[in-house]
């Protein structure tokens, strides 16, 4: 029988070829889920009844289900009606859908943590609501939202794993092909924990050298 | 902040509470450990009809009824555990389950780890495709995409026929079965190779699905133990088919899951030689 | 093969929802394994997360390092990671233990971050009073900062239980017949709905997810000390 060594030694550049596609993957999906959030957000604030209606009613929904489940229903719910999707652009889909639920929550906490009076002087200078939003809000929301973000982001990295159920190759995906060969499933699957906890690890280190930077003292904090 | 008696209190009930309901986990999960040996754990995928499923709760299918009537015959009881397919066998080698009754092909790569009992079927593999595409056996495997169940001689034999040959297929993993026809059903993938019965039991169940071709491999189901037999039930399983033959029960059996088959008799002779 | 029997329904219902309505009583089961499982983590999350926490802050160097470093890699491996981690593991554990102990892992290693942050946040006046008192360090730490410390973590803590909930649909890959796996079983022996019956299945996890939350919130009214607000920015999710 083959030595773990070995094992590893063999499965390791499949294995970073999952990893790569896990990052690309866990990228897009923040990405789509960022736009995405931002518009749910700003439809929760901004909006009237119906917008305000549907954008809770999706957050709410989303927030509310498991990201398994949702990735089931896109994959094989959806071809009942005649959609179909390959692997890759269903997990994609799943997750940011996922994800913008979360960001949104995120970004509609941020703003409303913003003195409303900043806004007001902001409206009594002649501003319009969107110069408002852009040179007072924003950038304030952006900055408090940080640590959340980055935690979604991280969340993401390690949820992004839940592909391999619907066949994306991914570091998951890849790792079971491998062991359905060889049947080494325990020592694979240990290899790749060491793999999530590098990206993990490396992820949340940058995001604090990244948080060091960009922090303003006493913004933020909860009042 | 002073604290007071009903705090202290309310934490005393806290931790009466936590270690009630440790105890409770902990001897859940005790009871599920020592069920003791005088059960035995059959290990099924539970999604390959009509040799095994699911129904409403409770496992249904010929290797359950035919596993409960041996055990029946031979005295002694099983329990049946759902586990993904390509793990059973390793299941088997490492004592989580005691029995493999699951639709379980003769291959040499097994036998060497497991120990099979004589075999009790015979099956080929049937090529599957979506019932409104004009593929047949042929183009179903050039510039597609192919499934078949991860560890299933189906997909051992896509591998090494197809894959490992340079053909140009994509040849893609499935959970189960019931999740290849899916994906079968909605286009993502061409052809689905899959046991001959099993693969019948798709279409007659009304999957838009339809048998383009049959790869004759002449594959023999056993039932499996772990090698060396620790608890002596291969002759038991052995002499338990011969019984449920001449008993009529295993023609009954047949009546029920395959209407119209003829009825050979059981044991067979295996055709496979490892040595 | 044999299928379960359908008698023609009374009302033209499309036969997606009849099906449904038929198999109600399996999703429902699936529904009281999902609870099984939740308790059980929670349970053991709950235990994990103190005792890593009051060791991370109380402990030795030699000691807390080593808790650290657990807790930092079993937050940075994926639940379903450890799931099929723990089932691969060589001795016999039936599917719901090993969904026990995996998601209770890495609840615990959460939870830990919880309650030590809770701990740290209960002022360093209390433990030196209790000290000064003449108790033990075990005894102020027991009677005195824990109370505290657990009642300022009930809001992150009811985010991390809405969490566990959800996830214990990965219970699914390890064979635990939860809500996810039973609605797939529906799926397979009725060949077909799988639009419907998965929407039923999120349905179910939602009004599980709202039920908690409302468990929880009530609990939080029960316990709440005014001035000891430390909610989290709007229900940050935990990684």
């Amino acid at each position: 029988m083959v030595s773990f060594w070995e094992l590893a030694r063999d499965a390791l550049p499949a294995l970073l070829g999952g990893a790569g596609v896990t990052v690309e993957l866990t990228a897009i999906c923040i990405a789509a889920g960022f736009v995405l959030g931002w518009a749910l957000a700003l439809g929760r604030i901004y909006g009237g009844r119906f917008v305000y209606a549907v954008c809770t009613g999706y957050v709410e929904f989303v927030r509310g289900t498991p990201l398994l489940v949702q990735l089931f229903f896109l994959y094989y719910g959806l071809p009942d009606v005649g959609v179909v999707f390959p692997p890759l652009l269903a997990a994609g889909i799943a997750m940011g859908l996922n994800t913008a639920a979360y960001q949104a929550e995120y970004f509609r906490g941020a703003i409303r943590s913003i003195p409303r009076g900043q806004v007001e002087a902001a409206y009594a200078l002649g501003m319009s609501r969107f110069q408002a939003f852009r040179h007072i809000v924003f950038p304030q929301a952006m900055r408090i939202v940080i640590p959340a973000w980055s935690n979604e982001l991280i969340y993401m990295l390690k949820y992004s794993s839940l592909a391999f159920v619907v066949g994306v190759p991914e570091l998951m995906g890849r790792a079971n092909l491998i062991a359905a060969r060889n049947f080494r499933y325990f020592e694979l699957y240990l290899i790749v924990a060491g793999i999530y906890i590098v990206l993990v690890w490396s992820l949340a280190g940058m995001v604090s050298i990244l948080d060091r930077y960009i922090r303003v003292p006493g913004l933020g904090e909860p009042r | 902040m002073a604290l007071t008696r009903k705090d202290v209190g309310r934490w005393i009930l806290m931790k009466r509470i936590g270690t009630i309901v440790v105890l409770w986990v902990v001897l859940g999960m005790g009871a599920a450990w020592g069920a003791g040996k005088d059960v035995y754990i059959v290990g099924l995928d539970a999604a390959f009809p009509p040799f095994t499923w699911v129904e409403r709760g409770e496992y249904k299918g010929f290797d359950v009824e035919v596993m409960r009537k041996i055990a029946e015959l031979e005295g002694f009881r099983v329990e049946f555990r759902d586990l993904p397919w390509a793990t059973i066998i390793t299941a088997l080698a490492q004592g989580k389950i005691d029995i493999i009754a699951s639709g379980l092909s003769i291959t040499c790569e097994r036998d060497a780890v497991i120990d099979y009992s004589e075999p009790y079927w015979e099956v080929d593999q049937a090529i599957l495709v979506r019932s409104d595409s004009d593929y047949n056996a042929i183009t179903a495997f050039y510039g597609t995409t192919v499934g078949a169940q991860a560890g299933t001689t189906g997909y051992q034999w896509l591998e090494d026929n197809l894959v490992k040959k340079g053909v140009d297929v994509v040849l893609r993993a499935y959970e189960t079965y019931d999740m290849a026809v899916s994906d079968l059903e909605s286009g993502r993938i061409a052809a689905v190779l899959c046991d001959t019965d099993t693969a019948q039991g798709f279409v007659n169940a009304g999957r838009k699905v339809r048998i383009a071709g049959i790869v004759k491999t002449g594959e023999q189901y056993a039932y499996a133990v772990r090698e060396g037999d620790p608890y002596g039930l291969l002759p038991k399983i052995n002499e338990g088919l011969r019984k449920l033959y001449e008993l009529g029960i295993w023609a009954e059996l047949m009546a029920k899951y395959f209407p119209g088959r003829a009825v050979v008799p059981v044991p067979l002779v295996r055709t496979l030689d490892c040595r | 093969m044999a299928r379960g029997a359908g008698c023609p329904a009374p009302l033209a219902l499309p036969r997606g929802v009849s099906v449904i309505l038929r198999e109600l009583p399996w999703f429902l089961r699936g529904v009281l394994v999902t609870l099984e499982v939740l308790s059980g983590v929670m349970a053991t999350g709950i235990i994990l997360g103190l005792v890593l926490s009051v060791i991370e802050v109380y402990g030795p160097r030699p000691v807390s390092l080593p808790a650290t470093v657990i807790e930092r890699a079993l937050r940075g491996v994926p639940p379903i990671v450890l799931l099929l981690l723990v089932f691969y593991l060589p001795w016999d554990l039936p599917p719901l233990a090993v969904a026990i102990v995996a998601l209770g892992l890495c609840s615990g290693a959460y939870q830990s971050q919880i309650f030590r942050s809770a701990i740290r946040s209960v002022p360093r006046g209390q433990l030196e009073a209790g000290l000064s008192l003449g108790m033990t360090q075990v005894q102020t730490v027991l009677h005195v900062v824990l109370p505290q410390a657990l009642r300022r973590a009930i809001g992150p803590w009811s985010n991390e239980f809405a969490s566990q909930i959800k996830d214990t649909s990965l219970a699914y890959i390890v064979g635990v017949v939860e809500i996810l796996r039973q609605a797939r079983y529906v799926i397979a022996y009725t060949f077909g709905h799988s639009l419907l019956v998965y929407g039923f299945c999120a349905l179910i996890y939602f009004a599980l997810t709202r039920a908690g939350n409302h468990f929880i919130y009530r609990l939080e009214e029960r316990l709440h000390i005014p001035g000891f607000e430390t909610r989290r920015l709007a229900g940050e999710r935990r990684w």
